[in-house]
């Protein structure tokens, strides 16, 4: 037993003595915890450490095996991700205790806050006290025993699990509903009880998931999308009121309710195509050699002193999820992110072996419902990434239909199979701007300070929201605009909300001069880029590197379709069925990946020389200039209509 | 990336794969569109458009438009070639052209009535030529007719396509059993016409050779295939050997296959099995009619042995150096001399143009007649040449484009134009809508039904079947319809293009990079257009994010209820107008679903159970069952006041003014504003968007009256989804009505003299329908509000919006995201340097 007095020694020294001890054999005890932070986050040992006093945020989180003891409180989110071993509280928790365990287990001595269980995965959250409102709110499995009463809304939009109540349930959360108890559960929780010395022989309640919103209502009929037609192809009559909007009108008659589809937005809105050079570019591309004449790499996230992404050009690949993606293409985009040494990204759902073996730099995305996610794939990672929204669908949480929850997929994501799943909207620790900070310094606790945090943001209030952004430390931020792309979300979110990614980079820019943050955060940008001269544009107008999510598909042989939702590609790409799957072959895929990124690569350094550069970092807003009023209003660029019939 | 093509119809579209890979450009996605749409008449435009042996084709075309189509990476090609074989055997027989006219003077001699002189000359006779073809045998079709067995084109079709070109060309005519130096010569023909096509084809097989080429028992294929084709059924010997791997020995295996006394065929082919020139249906066809292939062996020597019997005399190969065409060179393996026997040895290994006349006039060279391949032109001015016996062994459909740039040649040279520009074949595209098939992505490629050899094979049976309606509909949805426009204005069909050609562009290969740059920079952009009204579709909400906090939880749930003019109490603010005229049935199942929907009914009639805000027209008085009164007159809105119902004002763009300072004098509760007309009319709605400034204009004057929440706002004109009323709700709406949106649903026809007109479905389905769309777009709307981080609906402000387009932002006052938001909202910060950039600024002061 080894003693760690928090008096003297601050919390990121104390967990990695933690660590360091355990791998040694040692149990610790951590004297004088005052209710700190992030005690014994990222701790993958199995050892015991007890803790004399009362533990603040995060006790045990993203962790891995050891057993906790708490002599007094915790605050909230004790055991965060936890995924084997225990937390026993001797007092009370504060709000989501035990919030998306994956097998841990947590005992709670006295009463818990409110959400506790939140997107738990599996294990046992015990409560021998009260509990608060919305206890196992958004579970999908394993048990929460509460041995007092449930608190409001118990249960509320539970995907799977169980929870039992001794005392009075209540109210029972939307979604869910009391059953009886089989003998043999009971008996199991008696044991439990029994094995933490909890004395009880009372009767209790048993809640589960009522099974009517796992799904959605009536089928969509499957269509293949109109043309987007904005009025100026025919007559007025057909354009506001046109085939694809009578379409649109009789399919939500039919089913009414909204309607999902992939891809991003699909109206014609200002894009980078409405911005041009302000130079004739011939001599780059006249050059015999443009890639041996500019300066392509670029480092990604270094702003905390955490050893940054370092690209070979400014380019990654977007977050997109072995979900929404076949696990061929997911490995075809990391065999051409090695190829042409850019970082791919895992999106949601979590890291695949393949995966990581293929990527040479891999950022790991955290998302709200913490699907996938993992202390251990964490400390693999090169970057992580929290996820506050994206382009395509700000302000909801993620969609993947049933057909796609496969059971591999379902075991990865610790999700019932079968369902319609639809992430949270929001985090369940992150209720604001402080929280953030205390939820990345858990990253930056789990990952030993060693990799770049980086924020992925969809565009909306972007001018106010990247200076939150700033103060919260982050690394770098993935902002993405409304054209960005997704596996499925409502046509109507998809089209509506958040702004266009040529705004989104420009309030970024704007936002951080106001608060004088220098080039210290880098900007990732992203949302419906489609080439190399897109980037040398966005790198013009501030962004440290461009991520390409849709073109690579596409460069795959995606048919845009925009039918990923279904399940069923027609080339392999977006589905789980293993019939469309293998009509993507993996090394052909990732060479056309990778030729694409080879293309853009030249097309940077061409334009970037054609533009007077010798450095992709040279670029800037005097390259450019705007063709629309629409383009001048956004960003600020000089408006020069006549060059618009053959802009780029 | 293709180069773009500009359209018939002014617009440009880039040709897919399968059309440029095909010679004759046929606009594949346009008729597998037409055959899934059951429209078949419009399939057989398109494929005959350019190719006037579609039906030939059908069963024989080598389809490079099926080695081109992006689905065979996938799960196999479409099956382009059996789908016009469906059309064709469906409509051919009876498809007919109108005849064409002759209307020049000069007039043009073709030598060859094979697929390529009979393109020209088709072409040519459209042109208004006269055409005169010679044929050296007794009819027309070159091998088309002796090349190709009757097992894999019949009789019927190859005179389906001849019968309708002569019919649809009258202007040219046939001279059969007319053949150069025998019948007439080339100075005969020169001094005839005003210009002269030579497309004699390759008619002679070449010989083997090699020793014993000449013995009796070793014959050519072509000549074999003439005979039989000519109805012969000549008795074999049991055992055959074919030499060559190309579609001239996969047919004369075939045919021997089916001949009289034979019991083995085999093939002799020198390279590996996968590097057969043959098409692959047709290889797989003789596996399947018992043919053996014996690969990687060349013969070297014939020998007779026995009584009618022949050796052949063989080596193994291996393959060795790469050739020009990039294949390995078969090297014969030492010491692996082997003999096979045979009956009968058929040689397959090329063809050969034969005719002594032009040989003496020194245009035949080496087998073939010496044309520039570009222009077509011999070393005789007045003397084109085109097809096989010009330029080598092809296949129809590359016969046919060379006839078709022959007849250009021509037809330019004839109008006085000595150097015209290259031919490019034509590419038209039919903007067919996209296939709507269910299961489209999973659906495998349809194989028409193999018959092979039949009970009797020396009958000839066909060896393949045509799809039935259903196969073929089926097999059309299955196209990737690679030259429509996506769906997407963001990933448009250019920009998906553009992204893959980068993707198939060489990595280090500076040279392509730059022409791929320099298209990409140099393609002209559809511009925005300037002139279009602000639309509901230009403005965008902001979504919560770091600064406002997304909703938890994460459901759709939202506030949605209203209480109109202070009594009104809906639970949705989307409610309907325009079934005044429905049948009573309608109008009473409708009122139930509204009712129960939470929504409410506005017009002239009360509709059922709905709350019914009535429009009281000049002619009608206030109901007692109204909920609510809404007046076109100010005077009556006034009188009304106190009577026990809340009361409104319809206001019209030209009313607005006037009827807003009327609605504040008299303390109107609601007003109403038409922004589709003046008489909440579906019918007006469908003519334009909707004004959507009124309302801006509408919440300005009454904010000046210190009135704005006290009055309530509705809407109508143009509100198709849940998002156009969550914008207008923003902008300071209440509620919305839908007027064409709920006709849509409820499956009416407003363009029609009487929508509810029979065909409409049955008024419970119809009702359901619209109380779908309520629910829906009600849904909707509750989701744009919750990404904007408000639990209720009627919380969303102007604020939550940006504005797309210059005029969006005018009308709506909603300034554009980026710059706009901030700063100094008059003008862009750069200089202009160009434009009306003052106007701009103008336009953005609001």
């Amino acid at each position: 037993m080894v003693a760690i007095d928090l008096a003297v020694t601050p919390v990121r020294e104390a967990n990695q003595r933690i660590r360091a001890l355990a791998a040694e054999g040692h149990d610790i005890d951590i004297l004088n915890p005052d209710a700190r932070h992030h005690i014994g986050v990222g701790l993958v040992t199995p050892t015991s450490v007890r803790i004399h006093g009362s533990a603040g945020y995060f006790c045990a989180g993203l962790s891995d095996g050891a057993r906790f003891e708490v002599d007094n409180n915790v605050g909230w989110a004790v055991g965060d991700n936890m995924h084997r071993g225990s937390v026993v509280v001797g007092g009370n928790a504060s709000a989501i205790a035990g919030v998306a365990i994956r097998g841990a287990e947590i005992v709670i001595r006295g009463n818990m806050g409110s959400r506790a269980g939140q997107v738990m995965k599996a294990g046992t959250l015990c409560c021998a006290g009260n509990a608060s409102f919305l206890a196992g709110y958004m579970m999908y499995g394993g048990r929460i025993i509460i041995l007092g009463d449930s608190g409001e809304r118990v249960g509320e939009d539970m995907t799977g699990g169980t929870i039992y109540v001794a005392g009075r349930i209540v109210s029972l959360g939307a979604d869910a509903r009391e059953t009886d108890l089989p003998a043999q559960e009971r008996l199991e929780i008696l044991e439990f009880l029994d094995r933490y010395g909890i004395s009880f022989h009372g009767s209790l309640s048993r809640i589960e998931n009522a099974g009517t919103k796992l799904r959605y209502g009536t089928p969509e009929p499957r269509s293949r999308p109109q043309p987007y037609d904005r009025g100026d192809e025919g007559g007025a009559a057909t354009g506001y009121w046109n085939r694809r909007v009578r379409e649109d009108i009789a399919i939500k008659a039919q089913i009414g309710r909204y309607r999902i589809r992939g891809y991003g937005a699909s109206k014609p809105m200002p894009d980078f195509g409405d911005i041009d050079f302000a130079r004739d570019v011939e001599k780059g591309l006249a050059h015999p050699d443009p890639l041996a004449a500019v300066s392509l790499e670029t480092t990604v996230g270094s702003r905390s002193g955490a050893k940054p992404l370092g690209l070979s050009m400014p380019v990654m690949i977007a977050p997109m999820s072995y979900g929404a993606l076949s696990r061929s293409m997911k490995i075809a985009l990391a065999v051409a992110s090695r190829l042409s040494g850019v970082a791919e990204n895992t999106g949601e759902g979590g890291m695949l072996d393949r995966q990581r073996e293929e990527a040479d730099q891999l950022i790991y995305q955290c998302l709200s419902g913490r699907l996938g996610w993992n202390v251990h794939n964490m400390q693999r990672a090169d970057a992580i990434e929290f996820y506050a929204s994206q382009g395509a669908k700000p302000g909801l949480g993620g969609q993947l239909m049933a057909k796609k929850v496969t059971p591999d997929l379902a075991a990865m994501r610790g999700i019932p199979q079968g369902i319609d799943l639809r992430s949270p909207s929001r985090h369940p620790d992150v209720l604001g701007a402080d929280d953030l900070v205390i939820k990345i310094e858990e990253f930056r606790e789990a990952t030993a300070y060693r990799l770049p945090i980086g924020l992925k943001m969809g565009a909306g209030r972007v001018q106010h929201d990247i200076k939150i952004a700033y103060k919260d430390g982050f690394d770098y931020v993935a902002l993405d605009g409304v054209q960005g792309g997704t596996g499925a979300a409502s046509t109507e979110v998809l089209e509506n909300v958040g702004i266009p990614t040529l705004a989104a980079i420009q309030e970024a820019m704007d936002g951080l001069k106001e608060i004088d943050a220098g080039n210290d955060m880098d900007i990732v940008l992203m949302g419906g880029i489609k080439d190399g001269v897109d980037v040398v544009k966005a790198l013009a107008l501030g962004a440290r590197a461009c991520a390409m999510g849709t073109s690579l598909l596409i460069a795959a042989g995606c048919i845009a379709c925009m039918q990923c939702h279904v399940g069923a590609c027609p080339v392999g790409i977006a589905t789980q069925d293993p019939d469309h799957e293998q009509r993507l072959e993996v090394r052909t895929a990732a060479e056309k990946i990778h030729r694409y990124l080879e293309t853009v690569r030249w097309q940077i350094a061409a334009l970037t020389l054609g533009l007077g550069h010798t450095d992709v970092r040279q670029l800037g807003r005097s390259d450019l200039v705007a063709l629309t009023p629409e383009a001048a209003a956004l960003t600020g660029l000089p408006y020069v209509p006549k060059r618009a019939a053959t802009a780029a | 990336m293709s180069d773009p093509i500009a359209g018939a119809d002014g617009r440009d579209f880039l040709p897919p794969a399968c059309q440029t890979a095909c010679p004759v450009g046929t606009d594949v996605p346009s008729y597998a569109a037409f055959v899934w749409e059951g429209r078949f008449d419009q399939a057989i435009e398109a494929i005959t458009a350019t190719n006037p042996f579609s039906a030939i084709c059908g069963r024989v075309c080598d389809a490079p438009c099926e080695c081109a189509c992006r689905r065979g990476a996938a799960d196999g090609a479409v099956a382009i070639r059996g789908l016009k074989r469906f059309v064709l055997d469906r409509l051919g027989a009876s498809y007919r052209l109108p005849p064409v006219p002759v209307t020049r003077s000069e007039t043009i001699g073709i030598v060859g009535a094979g697929p390529a002189g009979l393109t020209a000359a088709h072409d040519l006779a459209r042109a208004g030529f006269r055409v005169d073809v010679y044929e050296a045998t007794d009819r027309p079709g070159g091998m088309m007719v002796w090349g190709i067995p009757r097992f894999r084109l019949p009789e019927g079709v190859i005179a389906q396509d001849i019968d309708r070109l002569l019919a649809h060309c009258p202007g040219i005519t046939l001279h059969a059993n007319q053949a150069l130096g025998r019948d007439f010569t080339l100075a005969d023909l020169k001094s005839r016409h005003d210009a002269v096509l030579l497309a004699i084809g390759l008619s002679k097989g070449k010989p083997l050779g090699i020793p014993g080429d000449g013995l009796a028992g070793v014959v050519d294929g072509v000549s074999l295939l003439a005979r039989v084709n000519r109805g012969e059924r000549p008795q074999l010997p049991s055992s055959v050997v074919v030499v060559g791997g190309g579609d001239v020995a996969m047919d004369a295996a075939r045919t021997a296959r089916r001949m009289p006394g034979v019991e083995s065929v085999r093939i002799v082919y020198r390279r590996t099995l996968e590097e057969l020139p043959a098409r692959g249906d047709e290889v797989q066809g003789a596996l399947a009619e018992g043919i053996e292939f014996v690969c990687q062996v060349q013969p070297v020597a014939v020998a007779a042995e026995g009584e009618g019997g022949l050796t052949l005399h063989c080596v193994k190969t291996e393959p060795g150096e790469r050739e020009g065409d990039g294949r390995r060179r078969p090297q014969p393996v030492p010491g692996s001399e082997h003999a096979l026997s045979a009956g009968l040895v058929i040689a397959a290994v090329g063809q050969e143009a034969h005719n002594a006349e032009l040989a003496g006039l020194r245009l035949l060279n080496g087998g073939r007649v010496t044309a520039d391949a570009s222009s077509l032109r011999t070393a005789d001015p007045k003397v084109l040449a085109a097809g096989d016996g010009a330029f080598g062994g092809s296949s129809i459909v590359e016969a046919m484009h060379q006839g078709h740039k022959a007849a250009y040649t021509i037809g330019a040279m004839l109008d006085g134009c000595a150097d015209p520009a290259p031919y490019r074949t034509p590419y038209r595209n039919r903007r067919v809508a996209v296939a709507q098939a269910p299961a489209w992505e999973s659906t495998p490629r349809q194989e028409a039904a193999f018959r092979g050899l039949g009970t009797d094979p020396s009958t000839f049976t066909e060896v393949e079947a045509t799809f039935d309606e259903e196969t073929a509909r089926r097999e059309a949805s299955r196209c990737f319809r690679c030259d429509a426009e996506t769906g997407s204005a963001n990933t448009s069909l250019r920009a998906r293009e553009g992204v893959m050609a980068m993707a198939h562009t060489p990595t280090g290969d500076a040279a392509a990079q730059s022409m791929l740059l320099r298209r990409r920079l140099g393609a002209a952009r559809p511009v925005r257009r300037q002139d279009l009204a602000a639309t509901l579709d230009d403005l965008l909400f902001l979504p919560a994010n770091l600064t406002r906090l997304v909703i938890d939880p994460y459901r759709e749930q939202c506030g949605t209820a209203i209480r109109l003019g202070g009594a009104v109490a809906l639970g949705t603010p989307f409610i309907v107008s325009g079934f005044d005229g429905a049948p009573e049935s309608l109008r009473a199942a409708l009122g139930r679903a509204l009712a129960e929907a939470g929504s409410a009914y506005l017009g002239r009639q009360a509709l059922g159970e709905a709350p019914w805000l009535q429009i009281v027209g000049a002619d009608d008085t206030p109901a007692p069952a109204a909920s609510l009164w809404i007046f076109a007159q100010a005077d009556r809105a006034a009188a009304a006041k106190g009577k026990g119902r809340p009361v409104g004002l319809l206001a019209s763009a030209d009313t607005l003014n006037d009827t807003i300072e009327a609605a504040v004098e008299c303390a109107a509760d609601l007003i109403l504003i038409d922004a589709a007309g003046a008489s909440v009319d579906p019918r007006a709605e469908l003519t334009h968007p909707p004004a959507i400034s009124l309302l801006k204009d509408t919440v300005d004057r009454l904010l000046r009256h210190r009135r704005l929440g006290a009055i309530d706002l509705v809407f109508h004109g143009g509100v198709r989804t849940g998002s156009d009323g969550a914008k207008l709700i923003a902008l300071g709406a209440s509620a919305v009505a839908l007027g064409v949106a709920a006709h849509i649903a409820a499956g009416t026809r407003l363009e029609d003299a009487n929508p509810f007109a029979d065909g409409a479905q049955p008024a419970d389905a119809s009702a359901a329908a619209v109380a779908s769309l309520i629910r829906a777009l009600t849904a909707e709307a509750s989701m744009m509000a919750r990404c904007c981080g408000k639990t209720k609906l009627h919380n969303l402000e102007p604020e939550d919006l940006r504005a797309l387009s210059v005029a969006a932002s005018v009308a709506t006052g909603v300034p554009l995201p980026g710059r706009g938001v901030t700063g100094d909202p008059a003008a862009p910060t750069g200089a202009p340097v160009a434009g009306n950039a003052g106007g701009i600024a103008a336009e953005l002061r609001i």
